[in-house]
């Protein structure tokens, strides 16, 4: 399909493989060669946002296995982060566990709070499903404030520094190659789910719930499957979170936040395994630009009303989301795919 | 004892306007089959409003009050027809996404304009008292159910004897049948939008002037919610009945629960209602069950 002409596959292997030609290769390669550098040429504030994406990313790859893939809607993803955040916090500060075993024990409590409030999707779809993960996120939210003996309640709570084999994790450098590192393997996980029994059968369910049962899915399995991988992710980037902001307070994670990531899906491009890394890059970029310039804008015209900064973040995506909705709804991927194939096929587009 | 009443009447006082809003919800959903998330940023950009004509423009109160009606028509116009109108056949994500983006933009556009987070409402309604028993009830609360009932009457009247009214309920039952038959179904879908403005901006006046404009309103929407799924998506009736049910689980269980559990348990008992209700009854008490064909 979107292979350069020539190539041609002698066995199943190849034709399988995520990476078709010598060329694909060795663009992976130095792609990734680049990225594990790049802490050697940033400074610390680009290091911060580039880890904020990282983890965003994981993140929203956890969302887009469940909305893009499973077509179950999500709206409570921040509440599901924050849980996984605690879990993790809690494993590790109260308990003493290891990283690693602490951060898959988050995965999976947050896969397990995500299978609890999945399970009426059963039943319910679209806007029931919405409304039951606002729920969610208000009720887990709710939780956190109160539980005060475990959580630390509204006062928050202090995380110590992630420590695997020896080598410390603290500092913006060194979080870099962890969250780097788990964010690789996140996103080549979820290419091969998406590839494989498993996600072709959420992609029928997502078309037709209905006909996916008749072709002999069972709905119950795979949909609360999708919840739960979906929110294992989101556990998986909480307690990378919990690392990397080194103190946890409920107002980390709001509802805001939750529609920010199904925002960052659409604009990226819901399905695909490249959609949410461009659309959580392009909406954290945004972020970082609008918080830089609202206030260089604000100094050159005061007399602009003192809620310029505070309002103009909203604005902007809520005006980003609507425009992509309507005019570009196949999100930034598709556009990414249209500019491979035009390229490739220039000067002589047919 | 004189607790237990206190609670019970506001509990059902609060729950009508809660009604109100839900109302609101459900008139968009029954038209044009789009949930409207952004309910509560508009309750919360309409109560501003409210503050905007009457206390920083220092408006009297009946041209206050009519521009603030005319403001929420004329949002509700454009909210249909800049955002919802393009998606028109567009799957439930989008159409749900967009009303997210708009939920996003409203309040944007209220930190914009109105930077500070509480304000109050100059006092509409009288402000004695009245002991209903052993309870004091503010007027507030009275006045807010009293228009409440009147506006689902004049709802109900219009659309059970007016053209336009019979025109919305038709389409909501068959869009391409109501096409054929000549119906403007985009006029329609407009058209509802802006009542249901209408139907959040009195809901947000009634709830900012019993306790202030705060962003609060917001949840006060996301609470209308479970009035929505608990009385059944499409039905006007459920939304009125379960309005002051809501209420009455917030305020008595609110009043009781607290020293049994934790503190700010009345914020999350109508989100714990819904969950209840997607395990037992997902479809509401009123609401018609789809059965879907492939």
């Amino acid at each position: 399909m979107d292979l350069p002409a020539g190539i041609r596959n002698f066995t199943y292997a190849q034709d399988m493989a995520i990476f078709r030609t010598r060329w694909q290769w060795m663009m992976l390669v130095v792609f990734i060669l680049a990225l594990f550098c790049a802490p050697l040429l940033l400074n610390n504030y680009w290091l911060g946002i580039a880890n904020l994406i990282g983890i965003s990313i994981i993140a929203a790859t956890g969302l887009n296995i469940l909305i893009g893939y499973c077509g179950q809607l999500s709206l409570g993803h921040a509440g599901f982060i924050a849980v996984g955040a605690y879990a993790y916090a809690i494993m590790v500060s109260r308990f003493e566990w290891p990283f690693l075993a602490a951060m898959i024990f988050a995965g999976v409590v947050a896969g397990l709070t995500g299978l609890l409030f999945g399970i009426p999707s059963v039943r319910v779809k679209g806007f029931y499903l919405a409304i039951s993960t606002i729920a969610a996120h208000f009720i887990i939210i709710w939780v956190i404030n109160q539980w005060s003996s475990l959580t630390g309640g509204y006062n928050g709570m202090g995380v110590p520094v992630a420590n695997l084999f020896g080598v410390s994790f603290a500092g913006q450098k060194n979080q870099f190659y962890l969250i780097f590192a788990i964010t690789v393997l996140v996103i080549f996980a979820a290419k091969n789910i998406a590839r494989t029994r498993l996600g072709r059968a959420f992609v029928a369910v997502r078309d037709n719930d209905l006909a996916a049962e008749v072709m002999g899915i069972n709905l119950f399995r795979y949909k609360l499957l999708a919840f739960f991988i979906g929110c294992f992710l989101a556990g998986i980037a909480g307690s990378l979170m919990a690392n990397w902001i080194g103190y946890l307070n409920a107002e980390n994670f709001t509802l805001n936040e939750s529609i920010l990531y199904i925002g960052m899906i659409i604009i990226g491009g819901l399905g695909t395994t490249l959609g949410p890394i461009l659309g959580v890059v392009f909406i954290r970029l945004l972020q970082e630009g609008v918080n830089s310039i609202s206030p260089l804008v604000e100094g050159w015209i005061p007399a602009l009303p003192s809620g310029f900064t505070a309002g103009l973040g909203p604005m902007v995506f809520g005006l980003v989301i609507v425009l992509f909705l309507i005019l570009e709804p196949r999100g930034l991927a598709h556009r990414w795919n249209l500019f491979k194939a035009s390229y490739r096929l220039w000067p002589f587009s047919y | 004892m004189s607790e237990l009443l206190q609670y019970i009447i506001t509990g059902i006082t609060v729950g009508m306007v809660y009604s109100l809003i839900a109302l609101s919800f459900v008139l968009i959903w029954k038209s044009s089959g789009v949930a409207n998330l952004a309910l509560g940023q508009m309750v919360l950009v309409f109560s501003w409003f409210t503050y905007g004509m009457l206390v920083q423009a220092g408006l009297p109160l009946w041209l206050g009050l009519g521009l603030v009606v005319l403001f929420s028509l004329g949002m509700g116009w454009l909210i249909e027809r800049a955002a919802l109108r393009p998606l028109i056949a567009q799957p439930i994500l989008s159409l749900i996404a967009v009303t997210l983006g708009m939920a996003f933009f409203i309040e944007g556009l209220v930190s914009f304009i109105w930077p500070r987070s509480v304000a109050a409402l100059p006092r509409i309604f009288p402000e004695d008292v009245i002991h209903i028993g052993t309870a004091v009830v503010s007027q507030e609360y009275l006045w807010a159910a009293g228009i409440s009932l009147l506006l689902f009457a004049v709802l109900s009247f219009y659309f059970k004897y007016s053209r336009m009214g019979i025109a919305m309920r038709a389409t909501a039952d068959d869009q391409l049948a109501v096409q054929a038959c000549g119906v403007p179904v985009t006029r329609i879908f407009s058209r509802s939008w802006m009542f249901a403005a209408v139907l959040a901006a009195v809901g947000g006046v009634l709830m900012a002037s019993i306790g202030g404009i705060t962003h609060g309103l917001v949840e006060t929407g996301l609470k209308s919610f479970s009035v929505v799924i608990l009385g059944g998506l499409n039905s006007f009736l459920g939304a009125i009945l379960a309005g002051p049910i809501i209420g009455l689980a917030e305020n008595v269980g609110g009043g009781y629960l607290t020293p049994l559990t934790w503190p700010g348990v009345k914020e999350v008992i109508p989100f714990i209602i819904i969950v209840i209700v997607m395990f037992v009854k997902p479809y509401g008490l009123f609401g018609e069950e789809r059965i879907e064909r492939i």
